[in-house]
């Protein structure tokens, strides 16, 4: 029955039912956007490393991100490909250069090189052709989304990277860099291109065998390379990802966004709410009087705060999806992990019933015998 | 007239003091009463003294500063917040001055909910009840509509059903007829006194409109927080409390 009066009331005090339901949307929609944009900036970052298919990254020594490492000996590839855990060892180079566009500009660019025929670390889908592009040693690929601000080069088209000549090959997807625009080449024509010395390289991957122990074949090669990073494809997902929103203020400013929406949310709740109680306190020294015990009003009022932010849910978790759908595949980074719409309810809901205690207190103040004129 | 079946309310040495900003002022002196049961009872007195708060005290929505409050031989005095909605919720009906009813919920719902305010499924039996006592009082056809959109002499009625629908033991209203014209207000009070008398429960009504006195069994005046007068003339000793 409290529920069903916590129903009807809701549904009588439309203009403040809606006035909550609209503060649980805004905390749905606007905190949901601002977490997907978010995670698709880690996305960024970290996203040479998530697709490499390698297991472990060895770089040189002290780390602290994968676009901070120096270089890398040859000597050290000999070393590794020779121990049984291993499956294969692949270097990657990281340079950056000068993209030469049609009208004559240039755009910045972070060139990765990698090798034939295996390309790790190279791009993993295509929008035009195919990874069969790497293997001709000219040819590089650009991102889609990227194709703008190199000017529309046409597949097939011959421009420059610092001064070396370069063929558009192919069109990757998927391939966006939080520190620059990505460019992917053959090892040898970024070698060329970035100016490295011979035998040298930014990283080399390894890929353990089937059946190996992934923790005790890290500590292994981190025991037989002391003075490089030795570090797990994850790890080293984690370290980028925390170092770029530790250190440029990212993880601030969506960290302050997001509380700003949770809290806008929260006080459009709370004096909705509040109000809507204020409204219906003589109803509530009804109830009183006819026999509802404070526990009772408490539990009208929570159900009330937990219709509309379930209703609030349904409607801001449908906008989020239009929204996700809209700007999937464009250039504003969106992306939900599967473990955040739980959580994000979760905390919609206790924002909702944070929202309703002061609307609680009011109504548990109300006096019974106050119905009595 | 001394009726032989024991009261059902006993009221022994009731005070009750406010403190109005400045200064604790007793509003109800020592009063020591007895309600029984086949008998409606009309509280009168002029504005301030002391008639709602006497009512709001035998219904357990005030406390009395001093005295007792028993209730079918148990005192009640000192029971729990708790324990008086409980209380009020099985043995209290209660008719307000005004009707006081749930905008939102239907005429039908509004009856109910004096039964399912601590939750819990209403039964069909009940729901069949509560049909039952709107027909009596003429709302067969209201069931199913919104406060908003009866008279004031249906939502009165509604009141009516609201407190009937508990079966309770007593039922206390406060100037039910003040809000309703002279026709509605002849016939609430003569649904009150048939609750009453044929019903055989304790129905107590405030009221300072002497239209409704014809239809008590037992007039009670106040003045000035004070029994001056009772038709009854039982005395209560003192010493009972």
């Amino acid at each position: 029955m409290r529920s069903l009066v916590a129903w009807r009331l809701l549904l009588h005090d439309r203009s403040s039912t809606a006035g909550v339901l609209l503060g649980v949307v805004a905390i749905v929609f606007l905190v949901g956007q601002q977490l997907s944009i978010y995670f698709g900036l880690l996305n960024y970052m970290s996203v040479l490393v998530d697709h490499s298919g390698a297991d472990v990254w060895v770089m040189s020594s002290r780390v602290t991100n994968v676009d901070a490492g120096g270089l890398v000996s040859v000597r050290y590839w000999d070393r590794l490909v020779g121990l049984p855990e291993v499956a294969w060892v692949e270097p990657i180079l990281i340079g950056t250069g000068l993209f030469r566009k049609p009208d004559g500009g240039f755009e910045q660019v972070r060139v990765v090189g990698v090798r034939q025929p295996r390309l790790a670390g190279g791009p993993w889908a295509f929008f035009q052709g195919d990874s069969r592009a790497l293997l001709d040693v000219e040819n590089i690929t650009v991102d889609r989304l990227d194709l703008e601000k190199f000017g529309q080069p046409p597949l097939g088209s011959l421009t420059e990277i610092n001064a070396q000549r370069v063929r558009v090959g192919a069109i990757n997807e998927g391939a966006r860099g939080f520190q620059g625009t990505l460019v992917f080449g053959s090892l040898e024509k970024v070698k060329e291109i970035a100016g490295t010395p011979p035998g040298r390289y930014s990283a080399l991957l390894v890929k353990f065998a089937p059946g190996v122990d992934h923790t005790q074949a890290l500590q292994r090669l981190q025991a037989l390379l002391p003075n490089l990073t030795v570090m797990s494809t994850a790890e080293l997902s984690r370290l980028t990802r925390n170092y770029y929103v530790t250190n440029t203020g990212i993880g601030g400013s969506f960290g302050f966004s997001t509380s700003v929406a949770v809290l806008v949310g929260v006080i459009i709740i709370m004096l909705t709410m509040y109000a809507s109680v204020l409204n219906r306190e003589r109803d509530f020294a009804v109830m009183r009087a006819l026999g509802a015990r404070r526990r009772d009003i408490l539990v009208l009022v929570i159900s009330q705060a937990l219709i509309v932010s379930l209703l609030g849910l349904l409607v801001g978790f449908f906008l989020l999806a239009l929204f996700l759908n809209v700007v999937r595949g464009s250039t504003i980074p969106s992306f939900m992990p599967l473990v955040v719409p739980p959580l994000h309810a979760g905390v919609t809901v206790l924002c909702s019933l944070l929202g309703s205690l002061l609307a609680v207190r009011q109504a548990l103040k109300a006096e019974p015998a106050s119905v009595f004129h | 007239m001394v009726a032989s079946a024991p009261p059902v309310l006993a009221l022994r040495n009731i005070c009750r003091d406010f403190f109005d900003g400045r200064q604790l002022r007793r509003v109800l002196q020592s009063t020591n009463l007895n309600i029984y049961a086949g008998e409606l009872t009309i509280l009168a007195g002029p504005s301030g003294s002391g008639k709602t708060t006497l009512l709001s005290i035998m219904g357990t929505v005030l406390r009395p500063s001093e005295g007792r409050i028993i209730l079918k031989g148990r005192d009640i005095t000192d029971v729990s917040d708790e324990q008086a909605a409980t209380l009020r919720l099985q043995e209290y009906g209660f008719v307000f001055q005004q009707p006081l009813l749930i905008e939102g919920l239907t005429t039908q719902e509004n009856v109910l909910l004096a039964l399912g305010i601590q939750g819990g499924r209403v039964s069909p039996e009940c729901r069949h009840r509560s049909v039952e006592i709107l027909t009596s009082l003429g709302l067969g056809d209201a069931l199913h509509l919104q406060p908003r959109l009866l008279s004031g002499g249906q939502k009165q009625r509604v009141s009516i059903a609201r407190a009937l629908i508990k079966n309770p033991s007593l039922i206390l209203c406060d100037e039910p007829t003040s809000s309703l014209d002279a026709e509605n207000g002849q016939l609430v009070m003569e649904i009150l006194k048939g609750i009453a008398v044929q019903e055989n429960r304790v129905v107590v009504v405030v009221s300072h409109d002497a239209r409704v006195f014809p239809f008590g069994d037992r007039l009670i005046k106040l003045e000035n927080g004070q029994v001056v007068s009772d038709t009854r003339g039982e005395p209560v000793p003192p010493s009972e409390s």
